[in-house]
Parts: C-alpha cells; structure tokens; sequence
C-alpha cells in the first residue's frame, strides 16, 4: 500500500469517525458542569442571579444573543432587525422581529410569536417582582404581527432598542405553561420555575434547588445532530477552589465556571494536564468610586449628599490624578487576578470601538510624579508624613466588600498611598450588607459613608448606553430617593448630561462610540473612579471537551449545544 | 410517664413560639437584603420592586402572624393532603412557607435534601458510636495501656482537627493522587440524584459516601469515646462491680452486662441529644464534598438573606431539640430504673 | 478442757478455714508524663492470721489502716503481691480464672455501702439470682423458690424480688446484700463495715440477722469495722490494724479488759462507758500528730510517731509478732494473745 493510499484512508477513516459523533444527538454521553454557586431557579425572570440566568440558558433562549466577541447575532429569530434592513423603524421607537419558522417547544408545541408577546408581559406584570425588568426599559407595548413576528413598540427613540428578547437575561418563555403564573402567582409555581419547558438544546429532568439539575437532550430541537450529549449534570455547591479541582485535578467534572482563586493556586491545578483555563473579557471594571461629597459624620442627615457640601480635598483634581497614579495596577492585577484581570485606566473598557486610549498615563505607577502634582498643588506632608493644607489632612476611609482580594486590593493601596503621604484606613462590609438595599445600615454603598469605595460594575450586553448614564446629576442617591440611584460618586455635569441626552438619540454606531468614549474620558480625567482592573471571567474546562467558546456577553453555556466530547 | 410526656409537651408550645419570635427578630434586626447578591446591572427600582413582591413592604408584625400561619396551618393541612390525598378548603390559594430564592416551598426543600443528609450525616453518627464505644470502652478498662494512650491521642487528634483540613488532606489523597482509573479512587463530590438500584450502583454509593463519612464519623466518634471511657471509669470503680466479681461472674459478663449498662444511659443520653445535629447537617463537610443536605441549605439561605428559609429551618432545628431533648429525658427515664417522672 | 496446742490442730471444730500468711498488698503509685512507677501504697504490709470455722473476726483500726484492703485482698478481689492465703489448705493467693472463679460461691462478702454494692439497674430478684445462674446452682422454678428463701431468711418480702435497690431503704438494701452473699451457700464472708452507713436504729437489726445467720448456716465471719462497741458485742476474737499492719490479736474480752499494745489501749480509751461512774473516770489517750503516710511508713515500730511510750528502740527495730501466751476466749475457750510492741516485755 503506498504512502499516500495510507493517509487518504486514515483522513476518510478519521473523516468518518468525526461525522459519526458529530451525526448523531446525544453520541457524546454525559456531560458535567459544576457551578459553586447553586442554580435556585430556572426562571430568569425571578432570579437575577448569573448562575440561574446561565443554568436557565440551556433550556429557554432569546431571539438574538451574543457571541464570544460580543456581536449580536440572531438565535431564535431569522436575523437582527436594524434600520437597513428595516426592522427598526426609521424613528427609533419600534423594532420588529422575525421568528424562525419550524422551531418547537420541548414539550412538541410550537413556539410562537404569541409566547414573546406573552414574556414581555409576564415580566412587566407590576406584581410579578420581576428581576430583569431593566430589558423591558421604555417598552411601551409587545405585540404579534403574525404567528412569527413580533413588534415591540417603545415610549421613546432607542438607539438600541436591542433590550427585550436578547442575551441571556431576557430568554423567551412558553405561554402556556406560565400563562397561570401573571403577577403575584409567578412565586408560586415551583413547578414551572424548576421545569420551564424551553426551546434550547435541553430540557429538565430533575431540579433541585440550590444542589443539582439533571437535563437530556431536547428531542424536539431543531438541530437533528444536536446536542452532542444525551444527559447533563449541572451541580452547584463547596467554593470555586473545589470547582476548579474536580475538573483541573480529579477530572470528575468537565466545565467549571467562575473560577475566583488565587492565580497560583489555579495555574498549580492546571499543570496537572486533565483541563485548561480559559478567561473572557466583557466590561467588569474593578474602580475606585471618589466621594465628591463631604462624608464627615457631624453632617448628619446630609452625610454623604450634595447638599452636605463638596468633599475637603477629592475635589481637588490634582489629589485624585495623584491617587491614581500611586496605584500599581499591574501587581493588583498579579495579586488578585491572574489571567482573569488587566489593568485598565477606563471605566468603559470594551467593546473594542467604546475604548479610549486618552487616559493611559494611568497604567504605569509614578509614585514620583504623584508626589510632585500634590507638592505643586500645595499639598505639604506634616510631621506624621501625611500631606495636609489649610489645615486638611489627606486622610482616607476605604471601603469595599468583605472578599480576600478585595482585602489584599486594599492593603497594598493603602501601602502606595502611603508613599505619596495619603493616610488611609481600611473598612470590609459583607457584601449582602454592603450591595443591599437596606435604608437602615450605613454601611451600603449607595450612602458611601467614606471618602472611596471599591467594588466591580459592568453592563449586559454591548450597548453602554445606560451604563453610561449612570453618572448623570439625576442619578445622584440621597435620603429623598431612598438613596436609590447609580451615581455613587455625586458626580454632576450638565456636558455629561447633555452628552447622555445626545447618545439616546444617536443611533449610528461610531457616533455612538465616539459619544460614549467622550463621556468615558470626561469621567476618567474629572476623577470621578479611579478604573483598576478590566477584570475577566475564567473558567475551567476538561481537556476531553471540545467546543467550549468561553463568552463574557452573554451567558457561558451560551452554545453548549455545540459542546462535544474530544479524544 | 405518660402524663408527664405530655405535660412536658404541652409546655413545649409557649418555649417554641418565643423561640420562633425570637429568631424572627433577629433575622428581621440583621442588615441583610435578599436583592444584595444580584448583579450590580439590576437597577436599584427594580430591587424595590422584588423586595415589595418578596412580601418586605408589610411591618414586621403582620410578616410574623402569616409566618405563624404558613408554618402551622397551611403546611400541616398541605402536609394532611398529600398523605390522604384529600382536598380541605381552598388548597389552591392557600400559601404555604415560600423560599425567597428559589420561590418554591421550604419544607419541599427540606423533604428534598433530607435523605442525602440523613444518609451521610446520619450514617457518620452511627459510624462514629460504633468506633466510639468500642474504643471508649477498652480505653477504660485497659486504663493507661498503650490502646488507652493511642486512643486518647488520636480523638484529641480528630477532636482538635477542623473537618475542612481532614476533608481536603482526603480528597488530594482519594480522589487527587490516587488515578480515578483505580479501584481505591474516591469521588469528591457527592452526586445527590444516585440511586442505588444494584450491586454496582450501591458500591458507587458507598464509595462517594466514604470520604464525608469517615471525616465526620472521626469527629463524632472522639468526642463519644471520651464521653464513654469517662462513663465507663466512673462504673468500674463502682461497689457493684466488686459485687459482680465477688458472685464470681466471668469478667466479660462483669464488663458487658454490669458496667456497661450501666455506663450506656448517660452515653445513649448524649446521642440522642446529638441527634438533631444530624438534622442540622454538616455546614463545613457538606460544602467540601458538595453533598447539599440540609446544612448547605441552611447556608445558602443565610447568605442569600433568603430569610423564611433561615426562619423555617432554624425553627424545625429548635423543634428538633426540644423534641430530642424529652426523648433524652424519656430514654434516661427508661433505662435508669431509679428515675421516676410522674 | 482444751489446750492451745489443741486449738491450732482441731480440724473439727474450731480449725482455720482460712489462714492468712505474710499478706502484702501494695498499690503502685505512678507519676509524669511516662507514668512512671515512683514509689508504692502499701496498704496491707505482712499480715498473718487465722480464722476458725464458725468464728468472727473482728478487724477493727482507723479509715484507712488497710482493714478493707484486707478483706478485698482475703477474697481475691484484688491481685495480691505478696504473702498466702490458704482457704481449707488451699492456697488461693495465685488462683486466676476459672480456678478462681469456682472458689467464689465459698467466700463472699458484705460491703459497706448497700447502695452502691447493688446493680441499679438489676431487680432485687435478678442481683440475687444472678450468681445461681453462672454458677449452675438452680435454674428455672427451682431458682425463683430459692430467692423467696434467702429474701425470707434475710426478714424481707419475698414479693419483693421484681423491685430495684432504689426502692429500698437502707437496712432492706443491706439485708439485700446479705442475701445476695449468702445465695451461693458460702462458708466464709467478709462484712466489710456492713453496718457503717446504716442509722443506729437499724444497725443492731443487721448485726443480729448476721449472728442468726451465723448460727443457723454456721458461717465463718471476718467482721471489719471501726465500731469498737460492735465488735465488742459480736467478735470472738479482735485483730487491730494500724498503718498495714496487725498490732494486737486477741480473744475479745482479754483485749477489751487487758490491751497490751498502745495503740490498742489509745484506741478502747475512746469508747464511752455505759456506766456513768466508770465513765467519768475514764481517762483519754489523746493521739497527737496524724496517720503517716503508708506510702512511707516509719522506720521501726510503725507506731512510734505517735505512740506516747514510745522509747528509742521503736524507731530502729521492728518488734516482732508475739504470743503472750493463753487468755480466756469466748464460750469458755483458751486462745492466744498476740501482740507486736518492744514495750510489751
């Protein structure tokens, strides 16, 4: 037999091998993914929470999501309606989308436009507490046009009207299986919200709560050859070390998700050959938020608010360009993150056309130049060290979530800050304290009873619209909105707001880009956050699985569909 | 006997409505909000709004009264329902004790992970006596040998050892050096939906049962077999057993039927009392081995302010331990012929 | 008329069931973290003696002289360490096992404290029975009859076999507990102060049913107490033990009306007199100092720290074990009178 006779038999051999266990649903076997955080719930619509929305993401989906690089392409629907294709009305206040024709519920029914226009007012039921509300934004009224279209109409132009029925979040549900559950009755019915019937590639075969999902292959998904797995477990509980050591080391489990471990500790399980570690970046950025406000205790009701008064000294630029510049994001990033964190100087990092590049004086620590703007702007250190002028001391409370990075974030600010001769004392709130609502703790951190606080903040999905509108003068928290409201550092500029006001309105993409980088770096340059860390999601997979696409845009299993078994 | 079970039961009822107020309060007076953990995307009037839907807009006082009517009348009469498979009243509207997080009935989620910690929790308990009473009572009669010794090293070893050490040093040993292709490889998470149908299921069944078991079993049985040598000491000295020797009974009989009988009540006293631990679960041995009984639940609960769960569950723990505390008091009762409860 | 020489060799009627030889019982003492043995408690230290079929013995010294160490020791209870015990010319003293346990329905005992002795969690019925069963002395109706018997003989309900010692007051517990001894028919009993915990009104009650019982079965007594008037009123001949040892024995009126050893004397000047002109005349010796301790006894005359004649020699020497020839015993029998003092020339 000749050489070449060989490899042309063994590519067909091999050619055959792969069509063989990719022909076929459910050749691959099982599939096991553990969540350390347990799934509660299948309903997205009840539980915000990312593990239930990416448990979720396996049985019900939306008309469009994103993909790894965070372009939205159609998934339910034919394809993404915008202005050229004339699915977006030319005013901006309508889009209309097309549903796929063929595509069946898991239970056999057929998946109508009647179920999307049934979603959107299962979710804006003013009873039903539902937790992704915000997609619904603006959305006046849901309606079918025919058995496969849907026309959402809302109060006013959107740029992107992209909010309802895309990613993760916003999946559609069957009608008839919710069409009891309006409203208050929606807590009610475990059933469905253990069991949704869904349109993905796999369907509920046993749920319990906050411990383990079993799935099978959805016989009715409208890819014949898909999923590649028959069954799947979804398990949930233990921390993210033990998850990343059932698939990196004991090679029990085949994804893992989330991995928040010490990046030593990660790469040491990884060199033992059973798995790798994937990370994706989307637009979490770990800041420093700067009271702008005086938070000094003896104001009393107006701790904190901007009728309080101006802070004694963030307001001063030079001291926060100084506090920014002390910082060494790099090592943050090595100390805390590993692969799952860069250092970023934006607060609007990603997507790639949103991201500035005006402020990267930050990425590279200048303790020196620090020292010399507080010098020039007559910041003088003391006899303790610390820098005071007028009789003001550069004296500052730091707050942040009870987490070991955050600690460890913390310790060495403190140390850096130290050297420019900033006296810093560290606080740690448990986090349901600290990102809970409750009007009668000072410790949240919409009060922001210190000078800066730090945690993480991102968007969904692409359009940095709302999340830029954030740090208008409107969405300042005080005692008379119940201190609800996103703007934690008070900040307050009518460009800003008019500039927010120009990008509701603005629907071509570059000008878009273009608004929102603008506002990006009029909030870096006026020092309203000091961005730390672009921070990544990471993730583990086995080496035996092919097919994983890690995705910070949408949820994680978003093609778990197209997940399949190596050799 | 009897009238004293029941008078103690029915004092029962004042002690365990104080307790169920209590632990409301104090879930209520901790800082704690149940939209805390969502992601940050999820607007503030949006977390107004689940927390009005979640029942937090009503004052304290009337959370409470539906609570007590949940817990005591709808869950009884659901409980009544599904057992006869009658309907009483409205069924359909009646609400029982619903969790925050997951929307679904709490004692469902309590009868859910009842059999993985019963079986796991409850199989390292009876483990644990089964070391521990041997152990305990050769310690004590062989008083100071080398097994007394060993015995006394290794249970201050497994008293003094937190179970997340001895948890993780087991799983890099079973489940990370040993290769899951050999026989001695253990699993390190615990699959809650296995059933055991067969012989090989039930091995499979054993085998993840192994490490959770053997790490709480060591914890129990070293406190139990000092709580028995201890007991059994303070027989051997006793004048009874001079007696047994003297009538010229074999000393296995002196050992087996005079002081260890005698020894057992104050030990069987102390299981049962231990028994409502088992109920509670293994917060720590659960996590590590991902086995979510009750004790996951619980903790889950506690740091998703998930707060009718907390309540629910930690009041079913009270009850447990009233409950076990006048089953230890009944037992004592029984076996010690000198008391007397009338 | 019997001579002493007599006495020693009559197997018949006054001949030793039990003779007692050099009999040593020393507890080790451990100390450290190795618990190492450091030293010993040597609570009973070189005793000889004998005791005749039919008689009592009274034993009598201070807490913690050895008396129940002895007694225990006697029976086998503990592992002696040193001396004879010969039971009807048998030695017993290395008997272990099986061999022991077939000498136990022979020789039993009464202890102290008839709470403490009885299993609280055996019916009166089964404490009593229990040793019939092992021993393979009745089973069956045979054995239910046999209880009813001893709870009679002992002046208790015979109903009350299915009770448990709670139940009871504290002479019924003792009666009881003479019950259970005298269940497998012994020979020899111990009563180690069976009458120390009971009130004065109950205590003649038990002392009575143990000289009925006596004279009834014929039974050999070895009577522990620290009740001299007791020991007065049942002994026929007293042993007094101090510090381990056995200072002075001898048939119970010749020590009450002529004591040799100090001790003895400093002991029966405690006893109250019933008659008011003797008692006021009565002259008290007052021990000075306390018991040493038997760990470390003194050299010489064990005595001598606190004995009030004590002279030179007692610190250095031990006095020797001495017959001071006959004395008149009880029921008219001559017996010897021994005593271990260097005063007593």
């Amino acid at each position: 037999m000749s050489v070449l006779k060989k490899t042309l038999l063994a590519t067909a051999a091999a050619l055959l091998t792969t069509t063989a266990a990719h022909a076929e649903r459910g050749s691959d076997g099982h599939l096991n993914i553990i969540y350390w955080q347990a799934s509660s719930i299948l309903n997205p619509f009840l539980s915000g929470g990312t593990k239930d929305v990416e448990a979720s993401s396996m049985v019900i989906e939306p008309l469009g999501r994103y993909d790894e690089k965070g372009n939205l392409i159609p998934w339910l629907a034919v394809d993404i309606p915008t202005v050229a294709n004339g699915g977006v009305s030319e005013d901006l206040k309508s889009i209309t989308w097309k549903i796929q024709p063929g595509i069946k519920w898991s239970d056999g029914s057929d998946f109508t436009a009647e179920d999307v226009v049934f979603t959107a007012d299962y979710c804006m039921h003013p009873e039903g507490g539902c937790q992704q509300l915000t997609k619904f934004a603006d959305v006046e009224k849901v309606e079918a046009l025919d058995a496969l279209t849907v026309k959402v109409t809302f109060s006013k132009p959107k740029p992107h009207p992209y909010g309802p029925f895309t990613g993760g979040e916003s999946p559609i549900i069957q009608k008839a299986q919710f069409q009891d559950c309006m409203g208050a009755k929606a807590p009610e019915c475990t059933e469905q919200n253990f069991g949704p019937n869904g349109t993905g590639p796999f369907r509920v075969t046993e749920f319990r709560a906050n411990d383990v999902i079993s799935m099978e292959a959805n016989p009715n998904y409208r890819d014949a050859s898909k999923p590649h797995f028959a069954t799947l477990t979804f398990k949930g509980g233990g921390d993210a070390a033990a998850a990343a050591r059932s698939v990196l080391q004991t090679g029990e489990f085949d994804y893992a998700w989330n991995l928040q471990v010490d990046p030593t500790v990660l790469a040491d399980m990884a060199s033992a050959g059973k798995g790798q570690v994937v990370s994706a970046f989307g637009t979490s950025v770990e800041r420093l938020m700067v009271n702008l406000t005086n938070p000094d205790s003896a104001l009393g009701d107006q701790r904190s608010t901007v009728e309080g008064g101006p802070h004694p000294f963030l307001t001063d630029a030079a001291v926060r360009r100084a506090l920014s510049l002390a910082i060494d994001r790099q090592t943050l990033s090595d100390v805390g993150y590993g692969e799952a964190g860069q250092p970023t100087c934006n607060v609007l990092p990603a997507p790639a056309i949103f991201a500035s590049t005006a402020n990267d004086e930050c990425l590279v620590q200048n303790i020196d130049l620090a020292n010399q703007i507080l010098d020039e702007a007559g910041w003088a250190k003391g006899g303790d060290g610390i820098r005071a002028k007028d009789g003001v001391r550069l004296s500052i409370l730091y707050q942040t979530s009870t987490n070991a990075v955050r600690q460890d974030t913390q310790a060495l600010v403190k140390q850096w800050w130290g050297q420019i001769g900033v006296e810093t004392e560290l606080k740690n709130i448990d986090a349901a304290v600290f990102f809970g609502g409750d009007q009668s703790s000072p410790d949240t951190f919409q009060k922001f009873y210190a000078d800066i606080e730090m945690y993480t903040n991102n968007f969904n999905g692409t359009d940095p619209e709302k999340y830029m509108s954030n740090w208008t003068c409107g969405e300042i928290p005080s005692p008379a909105t119940n201190w609800l409201g996103s703007n934690m550092p008070r900040y307050c500029n009518e460009a800003y707001d008019a500039l927010a006001a120009k990008l509701a309105q603005t629907s071509a993409i570059d000008e878009r880009a273009a608004i929102a980088k603008q506002m990006n770096d009029m909030l870096m340059q006026e020092g309203a956050m000091i961005p730390l860390i672009h921070r990544g999601g990471v993730s583990a997979h086995s080496n035996t699985l092919g097919g994983v696409l890690m995705n910070e845009w949408d949820s994680e299993l978003w093609n778990v569909a197209d997940w399949h078994r190596t050799n | 006997m009897f009238n004293y079970t029941i008078r103690r039961l029915l004092f029962t009822v004042p002690t365990l409505l104080l307790i169920s107020f209590i632990i409301f309060l104090l879930l209520d007076l901790a800082p704690n909000d149940p939209t805390g953990n969502l992601p940050m995307t999820i607007t503030p009037e949006v977390r107004e709004k689940i927390r009005i839907s979640l029942g937090l807009g009503e004052p304290i006082h009337i959370r409470y009264l539906l609570w007590l009517q949940q817990f005591f009348v709808n869950e009884p009469l659901n409980l009544i329902e599904e057992w006869w498979g009658i309907q009483i009243g409205d069924a359909e509207n009646r609400l029982r004790v619903q969790s925050w997080a997951t929307r679904s009935p709490v004692v469902d989620l309590v009868v859910e992970r009842m059999p993985q910690t019963l079986w796991v929790v409850g199989m390292s308990y009876v483990v644990g006596i089964l070391i521990a009473l041997p152990i305990g009572i050769i310690s004590a009669y062989k008083h100071y040998s080398w097994f007394d010794q060993i015995g006394t090293f290794v249970s201050m070893v497994g008293f003094s050892i937190p179970t997340f050490l001895t948890g993780t040093v087991l799983i890099v040993l079973f489940s990370v050096l040993i290769d899951s292709s050999s026989p001695f490889w253990l699993p390190s998470i615990y699959d809650t939906t296995h059933r055991v149908t067969d012989w090989s299921s039930f091995v499979v069944q054993v085998k993840q049962m192994a490490m959770p078991v053997m790490v709480l079993a060591l914890f129990n049985a070293a406190q139990l077999s000092r709580f028995m040598r201890a007991s059994m000491l303070d027989n051997l000295s006793q004048d009874y057993v001079r007696t047994a020797r003297a009538k010229g009974m074999k000393e296995r009989v002196v050992l087996l039927v005079h002081v260890l009988r005698n020894s057992l009540i104050p030990v069987v006293t102390v299981i049962a009392l231990g028994v409502p631990q088992v109920f509670g679960g293994a917060i720590i041995t659960e996590q590590i081995f991902k086995v979510n009984g009750l004790g996951q639940l619980l903790i889950i609960g506690v740091q998703g302010a998930d707060i009718p769960l907390v309540q629910t569950l930690t009041f079913i723990f009270a009850v447990l331990i009233v409950l076990f505390n006048l089953i230890a008091d009944l037992i004592y009762g029984i076996l010690d012929p000198r008391i007397r409860y009338d | 008329m019997t001579t002493i020489a007599e006495t020693g060799g009559d197997t018949a009627a006054g001949a030793p069931l039990v003779q007692v030889q050099d009999l040593e019982m020393y507890f080790p003492i451990y100390k450290g973290v190795l618990r190492r043995q450091v030293g010993s408690v040597r609570a009973v230290d070189g005793l000889s003696f004998d005791i005749r079929r039919g008689e009592t013995l009274g034993l009598v010294g201070e807490s913690g002289c050895g008396k129940s160490t002895c007694g225990r020791a006697l029976l086998r209870l503990y592992e002696v360490t040193g001396g004879r015990i010969t039971f009807e010319g048998r030695d017993i003293a290395e008997l272990a096992g099986n061999a022991l346990r077939d000498m136990r329905p022979r020789m039993q005992m009464i202890f102290q404290d008839p709470q403490a002795c009885l299993n609280p969690r055996m019916t009166v019925g089964s404490i009593i029975s229990e040793p019939l069963d092992e021993h393979h002395v009745a089973t069956g109706e045979e054995k239910r009859q046999r209880v009813r018997e001893l709870l009679e003989a002992v002046g208790m309900n015979p109903e009350f076999a299915n009770r448990y010692p709670h139940e009871f007051s504290g002479g019924q517990r003792q009666r009881i507990g003479i019950a259970r001894a005298l269940a497998l028919a012994p020979d020899f009993i111990v009563c180690d102060e069976p009458i120390a915990a009971l009130d004065v009104s109950i205590q003649a009650q038990v002392v009575n049913l143990l000289q009925d019982l006596q004279e009834k079965l014929g039974l050999t007594y070895l009577f522990i107490s620290h009740d001299l008037s007791m020991i007065r009123h049942i002994a026929d001949r007293v042993a007094v033990m101090y510090l381990g040892k056995i200072v002075e024995l001898a048939p119970v009126e010749e020590l009450f009306n002529a004591p040799k050893h100090p001790y003895t004397k400093a002991l029966l000047s405690a006893v109250p007199v019933p008659d008011p002109a003797v008692e006021a005349k009565r002259e008290r010796i007052i021990l000075t100092g306390d018991v040493p301790n038997p760990a470390n006894p003194p050299a010489g005359c064990r005595f001598c720290t606190r004995c009030p004649d004590a002279i030179d020699r007692c610190s250095v020497e031990e006095p020797v074990w001495r017959n001071l020839g006959p004395a008149k015993g009880s029921n008219g029998t001559v017996e010897d009178h021994f005593v271990a003092c260097h005063r007593v020339e």
